[in-house]
């Protein structure tokens, strides 16, 4: 195959703020490319520059062996199908087919066997007097795709075009555009954002990221082969864990070591380790290499996805003391007062004012009309160490409330194999205030003041768990444990074998289906 | 939004006493004899007999009419290349641009035009070119923010969908740029053209006695003369004048966005 396009180191930049770094590509003749990557990559900005809408800033395109960077884009030999088509509201179908042959002064009988011709490739014979305005998304798109081949260019830019369409039209367009491509046999450059529209159309997949060309190769290559993370999460489903290259066919995570068949990295260097979703096996518990508890299972049509659990995370249990409703009532003033007792980190004390402890103990004022009144005396005094210490909030007219604070130093659990540590503090509520809950979890939560870090570089890590097991709409006074846990290692899985939650199982993949990336930035 | 629609009420309760009843009085005064009571009516069409017997009205307003088409069409040529040029500006200038042409317009008409008189006055021209200048003046502005509006409404993937086509500057122009702007043009015309042909202030004030209109015609009938019948004749004939040109505009404007080619 003939090399039609060869992008040569472009930059482009927008206001000092660098938007392409360097792109080298070569794109040959009758080739499906799509350049793949998420909104504000550079992919748009790369086309919109072939089709000589922009200029780069630096660097060369050399178009059928000529420089064209100063080449107007109407004269290139290459057409475009826009964003939202871009079809002329006041001429009608067939002329806006016709508007190309009609610059390049054709004549009358050629262009409307042109026309004609085009209208039947994209099924739309019977349409030429309609009025654009008035066509449906796909069928303005299909008049797009018309204007553009009937100039009979080199190279046909679609600048995602499927992205307006509804999703059983874009699959119904992704076969058509691919079979337009086959039949008039030009190179068509496809941008989207979308990976399963640029595994199903493409012969090669350009991977973009910040201005950069991570990743080029077939469909095939960069769903089996990605070359780093970014690729892997991108297209396709994946589960990425981090893991250690002990030597060649060799690579560790999770404190066990697994056989694979990639090769060629330092010895113990750290890598991300791929495997799909649909080459892992669910098999009984220990007759695999793995075993895990099944989290989740969910119904996905084909196929159900199934998260099993292999390593547990890191977990903090503490003691929620659910007290009954005691409002202080004082009969002569009318008025209603109540607050609960909490425990405090003894690191916050120095920082401790007056709206926290009211905060804290939710510290509310009412008259008989339910009338909330402020609270306008809060007496304190907190000692920076351990201990018990009361706290009386006052409203003007002498109704008070005394509670207890408790200050302890914050105990932690720390988990060496996950390097995290979770910590979370006891605390009290009354049966009232959990059942007003409307989201429990994140509720207890903040109640409990939980966090979770990592040991490694004390990066904030996700709470993934609360477990309890009371009945919030039901709940008496007493003593509730609460565990608080970090994610552990979890499996994404596709099967089509049922498996219930909760479920103890085995799971199985070969070695060559562990694929070993090197990490970003090394 | 049934009880919103009541709010229209005051709106139709105005409309009828002060357009519409108005509106019927001409067409009644119009057709009547001068001086006849409410209960002695006399229907007649002398008044509009009188109107093209004598060959002095049909040429004041054929001379009205030309002097707004001249002064729409000299709007058309100043104000579209104006409005185009003030649209490829950038957006703080463009905003600066609409401000300076709006600007004027905060100004009582009837002031300007008595500024122009001052201006004009020891200028050698004729008295005709005085009311064509001071007739350009005032409704330019009315042209060149229609033109401007539809302009920048244009989606700009059009131009480049006509430049990915092969269209250089000028056939882009003349085939998206042009026949999506003409409603733009024709709402310029509507506002330029039915006071222009209406207009009798600013030939009085600049024109110099020895330019007679239409509307100064009906002018004088109402506030000199004092026959409102003859008044009312000729302001019915040129309301049919502008409902027929106001008609002719519509029906090319949809033609123009039918043929396109």
């Amino acid at each position: 195959m003939k090399k039609l396009i060869q992008f040569k180191n472009i930059v482009k930049s927008f206001d000092n703020q660098i938007v392409l770094k360097g792109i080298n590509l070569d794109i040959y003749e009758n080739e499906f490319v799509t350049l793949l990557g998420p909104s504000g990559c550079g992919k748009t900005t790369l086309l919109r520059i072939l089709g000589g809408f922009l200029e780069q800033t630096s660097g060369e395109i050399v178009f059928d062996g000529d420089e064209i960077s100063k080449v107007p884009a109407y004269k290139r030999n290459l057409n475009t199908v826009f964003q939202k088509y871009a079809l002329f509201p006041h001429l009608n179908v067939y002329d806006n087919i016709a508007f190309g042959l009609k610059i390049k002064k054709q004549s009358k009988d050629i262009i409307e066997q042109k026309v004609n011709r085009m209208l039947s490739l994209v099924g739309l014979e019977g349409y030429a007097k309609r009025n654009v305005t008035l066509l449906s998304g796909g069928q303005q798109q299909r008049v797009a795709i018309a204007r553009a081949l009937v100039n009979e260019p080199d190279v046909l830019l679609l600048d995602e075009p499927l992205g307006a369409l509804d999703l059983k039209l874009r699959k119904e367009m992704q076969h058509e555009l691919k079979k337009i491509q086959q039949e008039v046999g030009i190179t068509f450059i496809f941008v989207t954002h979308d990976q399963e529209e640029a595994l199903t159309m493409s012969d090669k997949i350009v991977v973009m990221k910040d201005g950069e060309i991570i990743q080029i190769g077939t469909p095939t290559e960069i769903y089996n082969e990605p070359v780093d993370e970014y690729v892997a999460r991108f297209i396709g489903e994946s589960n990425i864990i981090d893991g250690v290259m002990k030597e060649d066919y060799l690579v560790d995570f999770d404190d066990k070591d697994y056989k694979c068949v990639d090769h060629g990295f330092r010895e113990n260097e750290p890598v991300d380790i791929m495997i799909r979703p649909e080459d892992i096996d669910i098999v009984a518990r220990n007759k695999g290499v793995l075993n895990g508890e099944v989290k989740s299972t969910l119904f996905k049509g084909v196929h159900y996805e199934i998260i099993v659990e292999t390593v547990s995370g890191t977990s903090k249990t503490v003691t929620m003391h659910v007290l009954g409703n005691k409002d202080i009532v004082n009969e002569e003033e009318k008025e209603k007062i109540s607050a609960s007792n909490f425990y405090m980190d003894l690191e916050d004390v120095p920082n401790l004012t007056t709206g926290d402890v009211t905060a804290r103990a939710n510290a509310q004022a009412w008259n008989f009309d339910n009338e909330d009144l402020s609270i306008s005396k809060v007496t304190y005094d907190v000692k920076n160490e351990k201990g018990v210490y009361p706290c009386t909030f006052e409203t003007s007219n002498g109704t008070a409330v005394t509670i207890n604070i408790t200050v302890v130093e914050p105990i932690f659990t720390e988990d060496a194999t996950n390097e995290e540590a979770v910590q979370a503090f006891d605390f009290y509520k009354t049966v009232d205030e959990i059942k007003e809950s409307i989201a429990l979890d994140t509720d207890l939560k903040r109640w409990a003041n939980a966090t979770a870090w990592s040991l490694e570089d004390d990066s904030v890590v996700e709470i993934y768990d609360v477990k309890y097991d009371f009945d919030d709409e039901n709940i008496t006074e007493g003593d509730y444990q609460i565990t608080f846990a970090t994610k552990g290692r979890e499996f994404k899985i596709h099967t089509t074998d049922y498996k219930k939650e909760g479920m103890k199982v085995g799971l199985s993949f070969a070695p060559e289906d562990i694929h070993v990336m090197s990490k970003v930035g090394f | 939004m049934k009880s919103f629609s009541r709010l229209v009420y005051p709106y139709v309760v105005w409309a009828a006493i002060f357009i519409v009843v108005p509106m019927l009085l001409i067409v009644l005064y119009a057709f009547t004899k001068e001086g006849n009571g409410v209960l002695t009516l006399q229907f007649t069409f002398d008044n509009f007999a009188r109107f093209f017997s004598d060959s002095i009205f049909p040429n004041v307003l054929w001379r009205s009419l030309k002097l707004a088409i001249i002064t729409t069409v000299i709007c058309i040529l100043i104000g579209y290349p104006a409005a185009y040029f003030m649209s490829k500006l950038h957006v703080n200038k463009r905003t600066m641009m609409v401000l300076l042409i709006t600007l004027p317009m905060w100004i009582n008409m009837l002031v300007r035009t008595y500024a122009w008189r001052g201006i004009l006055l020891d200028v050698p021209v004729s008295g005709e070119i005085k009311v064509y200048i001071g007739m350009v003046y005032n409704f330019l502005p009315f042209m060149i923010l229609q033109i401007y509006t539809s302009l920048l409404k244009m989606d700009p993937s059009l131009i480049a969908a006509a430049n990915d086509l092969g269209a250089n500057k000028f056939e882009t122009f003349r085939r998206v740029v042009l026949p999506l702007s003409i409603p733009g043009v024709i709402s310029g015309i509507t506002l330029v053209f039915l006071p222009a042909v209406s207009s009798f202030f600013i030939p009085k004030l600049l024109g110099g006695g020895d330019f007679v209109l239409v509307g100064n015609l009906i002018e004088n009938y109402f506030v000199s003369t004092g026959d409102w019948n003859f008044g009312s004749a000729i302001s019915l004939i040129m309301a049919m004048i502008i409902l027929i040109s106001m008609f002719v505009t519509k029906k090319l404007d949809y033609e123009s966005a039918e043929v396109g080619d």
